[in-house]
Formats: C-alpha cells, sequence, structure tokens
C-alpha cells in the first residue's frame, strides 16, 4: 500500500495525467475513469516504482495501459504498419466515439487534428512536445525503442501537418 | 511562392503544441474522489492480541533456548560442512587468528594441524593469500587457508581427517576434471573433496549463479595446487 508521501507526489501530477485521459479517451467522464484506475493501481503497485526515476512517466504508462486495456481492446484493432502505427488509410481508433454528444469540444483546429491522429501519434506528440517528456521515458511509456519514438514524432507531425492544411484549405 | 513554406516546421509545430494545445484541468471533485477511493492503512482489532501473543512465544523460545537440545545433521559430511562454514563465517567476522605467512609457516602449521601440505596454493592474481592457522573442528585437528578474490570474498580452504568421510555423490558436480560435491548451509556454499584420507572443503559466500561459476575457477587453483596428507 502506498504511503502518504507516496500518494502526495503521485496527486501533483493529476492535472498532467487527466489532461492526456482527455486527448486519449476523449470523454470526460472516461478519462475521470481512467485516471482513478490508474491512482488505483499506482497506489496499489507503489512498491514496484523504483525511487529516482521519473514518477510522472510512471504513472502515463500505467495510465495509457489502463487505457489500452480497458477501452481500445473492444475495438477491431486496425492493420499495422512496421512501426506499431495503423496505416494512413486504416480506420482511426474507435477508443471513444466522439460524435454522440458525450465527447469533448474541440475548440481549435490543431485540437481537431491531435483528435483524429490514431493513439500511438498522440500519445507520442503529448508526452514529448506537450508535457515534455526526454525520448527515453516516451519511449518507456510507449514500450517501444527510442528510434521507434523518433520516427512516430516524425510521423506524426507530418499527419498533422497534412490535417491542418485540410482545415486550412476548407 | 511555395506551399510547402507556409507550413510549420517540426520546431514550430511542437511549440503549438506545446502552447496552444487546449489543456484540460482535472476536475476537483476527481481529486477528492481519488484520495477517497484509496484504502488506508487500519490497524486490525485482532491484531493487537496477536501480536501481544507472538511476543510472548519468542521471548519464551529464547529464555528455553539454551536448554533445548541442539538439532546436529546426521550426515557426517553436513556436520563436517556446517563446522566448516562456522570457521569460515568466524574468520569473516573478526579474522584469522594467525597472520603467518607461507611457507615459512608450514613447519609450525603442519606440527599444529596435524595436516602436512607438500604443496600449497599460495594465491595468484585473482585469489590473494590472508592467513593459514591450525583449526580444531568436529573433534579433529585441521588447518585453515584464508584467501580474498578481487571483489572483496572471502575463499577459506580447510582440510581434516576424513577417513570415514564419503563425498555425497548425489551432490556431485563436474568441475574441470574433478568431481567435487557442492554443499550449501547457512547462506554459504562449500566445495568438498577427498584427498586420499583428507576431507577437504572450499567455502565461500559465492552461491548465486553466476558466483559459483567463478568459485568453480578458485576451486580448480586450489584443487590442483594443493596436496594435504596426514602428518600424525
Amino acid at each position: 500500500m502506498a504511503d502518504a508521501d507516496f500518494q502526495r507526489q503521485a496527486l501533483a501530477h493529476l492535472d498532467a495525467l487527466y489532461n492526456f485521459a482527455m486527448y486519449l479517451s476523449k470523454r470526460p467522464a472516461d478519462a475521470e475513469d481512467l485516471v482513478q484506475e490508474t491512482y488505483l493501481r499506482a497506489f496499489r503497485f507503489s512498491h514496484r516504482f523504483q525511487p529516482g526515476t521519473h514518477l510522472r512517466a510512471w504513472l502515463f504508462q500505467i495510465l495509457r495501459n489502463t487505457f489500452l486495456t480497458f477501452y481500445r481492446v473492444r475495438e477491431r484493432e486496425a492493420p499495422i504498419a512496421e512501426d506499431g502505427v495503423p496505416e494512413w488509410d486504416a480506420p482511426m481508433f474507435h477508443d471513444a466515439p466522439d460524435d454522440d454528444g458525450t465527447a469533448m469540444d474541440a475548440h481549435t483546429d490543431l485540437e481537431r487534428a491531435m483528435r483524429r491522429l490514431p493513439e500511438e501519434f498522440r500519445t507520442v506528440l503529448l508526452l514529448a512536445e506537450v508535457e515534455g517528456l526526454p525520448l527515453e521515458e516516451v519511449a518507456r511509456v510507449m514500450a517501444c525503442p527510442v528510434g521507434t519514438v523518433k520516427s512516430r514524432i516524425f510521423r506524426a507531425k507530418e499527419r498533422l501537418r497534412a490535417l491542418l492544411r485540410d482545415y486550412d484549405t476548407k | 511562392m511555395n506551399e510547402r513554406f507556409d507550413e510549420p516546421s517540426d520546431e514550430t509545430l511542437g511549440r503549438r503544441l506545446a502552447g496552444e494545445l487546449p489543456r484540460h484541468p482535472a476536475p476537483a471533485r476527481l481529486r477528492v474522489a481519488i484520495v477517497e477511493a484509496t484504502p488506508r492503512p487500519r490497524r486490525a482489532a485482532w491484531l493487537t492480541p496477536l501480536v501481544t501473543a507472538a511476543a510472548t512465544v519468542m521471548v519464551l523460545a529464547l529464555v528455553a533456548l539454551p536448554v533445548i537440545p541442539r538439532i546436529a545433521p546426521a550426515d557426517p559430511v553436513d556436520r563436517y560442512v556446517r563446522a566448516v562454514v562456522s570457521e569460515h563465517a568466524r574468520t569473516l567476522m573478526w579474522g584469522a587468528r594467525h597472520g603467518e605467512v607461507l611457507p615459512a609457516a608450514l613447519p609450525w602449521l603442519t606440527e599444529q594441524s596435524g595436516i602436512g601440505l607438500s604443496q600449497v596454493f599460495v594465491g595468484d592474481d585473482r585469489l590473494t593469500f590472508v592467513s593459514a592457522e591450525p583449526v580444531y573442528l568436529e573433534r579433529q585437528r585441521g588447518v585453515a587457508i584464508h584467501y580474498r578474490d578481487e571483489d572483496g570474498h572471502m575463499v577459506t580452504y580447510v582440510a581434516l581427517p576424513g577417513a570415514g568421510v564419503t563425498v555425497p555423490d548425489r551432490a556431485r558436480v563436474q568441475v574441470d576434471r574433478y568431481r567435487p560435491a557442492l554443499v550449501r548451509d547457512s547462506g554459504f556454499a562449500a566445495w568438498v573433496w577427498k584427498y586420499g584420507d583428507v576431507a577437504c572443503f572450499l567455502v565461500s559466500d559465492m552461491v548465486s549463479a553466476d558466483d559459483v561459476e567463478r568459485f568453480k575457477e578458485y576451486f580448480v587453483r586450489v584443487r590442483t595446487n594443493t596436496e594435504p596428507v596426514p602428518a600424525y
């Protein structure tokens, strides 16, 4: 069981985790469930956390694994390319449909474009660019080599640019 | 102008993501829900009497310990190994009784221990000789030679009269051209072999799989270069 100090340190990252959960699940209710489940797991398995390593990255890792386990598994998997990301023409992950009235509203083209990216691309951009995690930590969260993280960032930005270009022309 | 020039570079896009992508702060109720859902350590009502009872039993056991008959292994090899391991542990804790340097001490050592060493391993670049001394284990006089390796592991060689000792076949391991037995006791590992009528032991705390491989090398060095003979 986690001690009070560990709980306090972990809860300091609540906003970052919730933000990440929102971009993963796209629905506030799911994001809340996801974050709550993440903390329960983190506290239950706090003895596995190695002091001196990045607590925030460890929490992101739990959150993403929880998301993949409980949310994405319900959906049919899309064809996977070499680096583990669905091909451009493959259907997007239906992690949480955003057209049923409960999804979060996107206010900017950038946010809209992010929401249309496959989960692997969204995650890599959120962790590396938005949260500023070092690439090694991103690789740990995503359980892949650093080289794959770099490649995904590159491809994610390409795709993001293409989506933004579409919005501009419309 | 080419349209591509209007598109943001990787760095610009990264900065936009960091600066312009809306962040969603966690609702206050979520923090409350997490804290409330976290199980708090609670002492069970039955724990206090249980701990008290356990403590009482432990105190009684400590008081009765000196009068409880000591359980000694029935197997002579196990008894020897236990004695040799105790000697090794004593040396680890308090050091050797004598810091004599071989071979100057050999005549004295033979006289005191009843074991002659026609050839003895005096150390090399891996194992450094520390000391040699007579010992009295399992009601037998014998000789102990202590070495230390480059990682600080203490290695103790003991030779005792062992006419009645049989090396257990079940524990034999092929090491180089020898087949000594590897016996473990109290967190230590011991090679056991016979050299004529002398029972030989090599003890160390090297018990992990990697350490045992190194311990095999030490055994070969000592085994090849040490020839104990009864001198009584």
